[in-house]
């Protein structure tokens, strides 16, 4: 390594930092993908001689990394049986109260949390939530945020509930050469979670009362539905008036405009064209009624015949996702109906009316789309995620024995592995086969779950961890903290805890599990102590991520469901943070005391 | 009754082609014959002009031919259905 130094850095630190903050800068204001920058940004580290082959690309074969990919495999077994459908038909309930509401929905979700995808969670009870809230009254955006914050806070009661765990651990044990208990962080987990719930009541007054965007599709005025003439309409010839398509139930034609795009005059005496697109305002279910009652059809081409319209296309729910290329486009100046084979039916801001033609609607962040889409559309394309997020499953699954089946080798592979009895991988290998042995899923619905990506950026959050302790970064950071704050090793950890939460802001969790990692740990050995407790309080502070809407997956799921705006996550988020901050110091010092080192 | 129509029936020629044309709507039971040899693009203001004048003729038993449209104006007839509504010789 270099031996120069300059503020205190060598020549191989400086290149590590620079590219640190250069990947960070390049994910916040472009475009580009996020595996492929975390890569580049270990190439950057492997051909500048930080890193060594062996280093540069040991995230590849991190124990953690690859307990990550198997459990996607057991996770798909859970989700193509159904268990998660069955408990969150089961758990809700009829709570008669708000407090009642929000205990009932954050503690099973948190409880599967702990054991899947937080994502995956959030995805299967966003559309559950929205009805249920509903059901009780209560608007959408009140119960949304928790629903979030309790898979991120469930995330962490288990080692393989959330990847930061996993990655923490799993460099605790190359380090150490000791395992982390699958369960280890399961009472600091749980105290943090009943802190949380208790909180989220609390505070409820910070959460916003907003109708949702997709009572869009119920309620009238907010939303627009474009529909076309085809050439072989019945009503062709006709005025719109005898044609019963000026004013129709549940809504009003607002805009005619005829196949040369020259916009008509909305009078009864209109005659009626095919290539018409005619553009209704009011309830969307109802308008849509026109397709059956009238043979008119969503297209973003000319239809000719009704035939060339496939019956089975449905109509799904998305959302736009930040980052998207859609953003401050309109449908119709881009090609993205073509590319995908979808149609923009609506499109609902929260609350705003729009005015214009769906297709002509400048999209923003967090608009709803109503598509209509072939029948069986994969949504999880590169291409399509990036941009819209698709709100409803089209996965029907069947509840019967195979529920029961991927259940059960769940619960064996966390018993086994919290018992020591075979480590956690192999656990995971054994439980990802007998899901597939079982047929709980079949091989493509297995490998179809592996998200490469998301392994991708974990394995270089690795090496990149690894940089920053090999290069001295680290230590140097430690140091810096140990002059800040004294030798106090509650003050060290909160301190590092806070930055810490604070930073999984605007980075991913795993990234930021993996950065602190070394500077948590250098810092509790120069203490003098153990740094496992330091550990698990890292381990929940770079979950606790509430503030903004970027800091979790999951925050971007009900980000479009709650109708919410980026400040609202900050009103309570800020004040989350920090609550869960002391709980998080203060069960972690009970729980796994400080002890000095030997 | 015959019209010849010649050269761009758009928008802006629109009003222009309905007054000259409104003698069509009063037909009275005679065939009307729209020649559209000369036409070379009819929009939808035009094709509410052939409309009403189909519906008129219609209404007291009258019938309305076109003749002589070209392909690019037939294209128009095809999209808009209008093809299946009118008499073409």
């Amino acid at each position: 390594m270099g031996t120069t130094l300059f503020l205190g850095f060598n020549l191989y630190a400086w290149i590590t930092i620079v590219t640190v903050l250069g990947m960070f800068t390049t994910l916040l204001f472009t475009k580009l993908r996020t595996d492929l920058v975390f890569l580049a940004a270990i190439g950057v580290l492997f051909v500048t001689g930080v890193l060594d082959a062996k280093d540069a690309f040991s995230g590849f074969s991190s124990t953690s990394v690859i307990v990550i990919g198997v459990l996607f495999v057991v996770v798909a077994g859970l989700t193509h049986t159904g268990v998660l459908q069955w408990i969150v038909k089961h758990l809700l309930g009829q709570p008669n109260s708000y407090s009642k509401a929000v205990v009932r929905l954050m503690l099973p979700v948190a409880g599967l949390s702990s054991f899947l995808s937080n994502t995956t969670v959030v995805a299967m009870f966003v559309s559950i939530v929205k009805m249920w809230s509903k059901k009780l009254g209560i608007a959408p955006s009140k119960l949304l945020i928790p629903l979030s914050y309790a898979s991120g806070m469930g995330g962490v009661c288990t080692l393989i509930g959330t990847p930061p765990n996993l990655i923490i651990s799993g460099l605790y044990s190359d380090k150490t050469g000791e395992t982390m208990n699958v369960l280890a962080t399961t009472i600091p987990g749980l105290f943090c979670l009943l802190v949380g719930v208790l909180s989220i009541i609390a505070m409820r007054k910070l959460l916003p009362d907003r109708k949702a965007p997709e009572s869009a599709f119920e309620a009238t005025s907010e939303y627009t539905v474009e529909l076309l003439v085809p050439s072989d309409n019945k009503y062709i010839g006709e005025t719109l008036a005898d044609a019963g398509l000026l004013h129709v139930r549940g809504g009003s034609l607002i805009e005619i405009y005829h196949f040369d795009d020259v916009p008509a005059s909305i009078s009864e005496n209109e005659f009626l064209m095919g290539g018409d697109r005619l553009v209704y305002a009011g309830q969307i279910d109802e308008i849509l009624e026109l397709k059956k009652s009238h043979g008119l059809v969503s297209a973003d081409h000319h239809i000719f015949s009704m035939s060339e319209v496939d019956k089975n296309r449905q109509l799904r729910t998305a959302f736009v996702t930040f980052g998207s290329s859609l953003i401050g486009k309109t449908i119709g100046g881009s090609t993205f109906e073509h590319d995908n084979n979808l149609t923009l039916v609506a499109v609902a801001r929260s609350g705003q009316r729009i005015n214009e033609t769906p297709r002509q609607v400048v999209l923003q962040a967090g608009d709803t789309l109503l598509l209509d889409c072939p029948p069986h559309l994969n949504v999880n394309t590169d291409r399509l995620s990036s941009q819209l997020h698709f709100f409803d499953s089209d996965q029907v699954v069947n509840i019967g024995s195979k529920t029961f089946i991927s259940a059960l080798i769940m619960i064996a592979m966390v018993v086994l592995s919290a018992l020591n009895i075979m480590p956690l991988l192999q656990c995971a290998f054994i439980a990802a086969a007998a899901m597939l042995v079982l047929r709980c899923c079949n091989a493509e619905q297995a490998m179809r779950a592996i998200n490469w990506d998301i392994l991708m950026v974990f394995a270089a959050s690795v090496v990149l961890g690894l940089a920053i302790q090999k290069t001295g970064i680290a230590e140097r950071l430690a140091m810096g903290i140990l002059d800040i704050c004294g030798t106090n090793p509650i003050v060290v950890m909160t301190a590092i805890c806070f930055v810490g939460t604070f930073i999984t802001e605007f980075i991913s969790n795993t990234a930021a599990g993996a950065m602190f990692f070394p500077i948590m740990y250098e810092a509790a050995e120069k203490l003098g102590y153990d740094p496992f407790p330091f550990l698990i309080a890292l381990m929940i502070s770079v979950s606790s991520s509430f503030a903004t809407p970027i800091g979790s997956p999951t925050h971007m799921l009900v980000y479009g469901p709650g109708g919410y705006r980026f400040s609202d996550f900050m009103r309570i988020g800020l004040l989350m943070n920090l609550i869960i901050l002391a709980a998080n110091i203060l069960i972690v010092n009970i729980i796994y005391p400080l002890t000095p080192l030997q | 009754m015959i019209a010849l129509l010649e050269g761009r029936l758009d928008t802006a020629a629109a009003s222009e082609t309905e007054k000259a044309m409104s003698p069509l709507l009063d037909s009275k039971g005679r065939d009307v014959i729209l020649d559209c040899t000369k036409l070379e693009y009819i929009s939808s203001s035009g094709l509410r002009i052939f409309l009403s004048i189909l519906k008129s003729a219609k209404s007291v038993g009258g019938r309305v031919y076109i003749t002589g449209v070209s392909d690019e104006v037939s294209s128009v007839f095809v999209m808009t259905g209008f093809v299946n509504l009118f008499e073409f010789k």
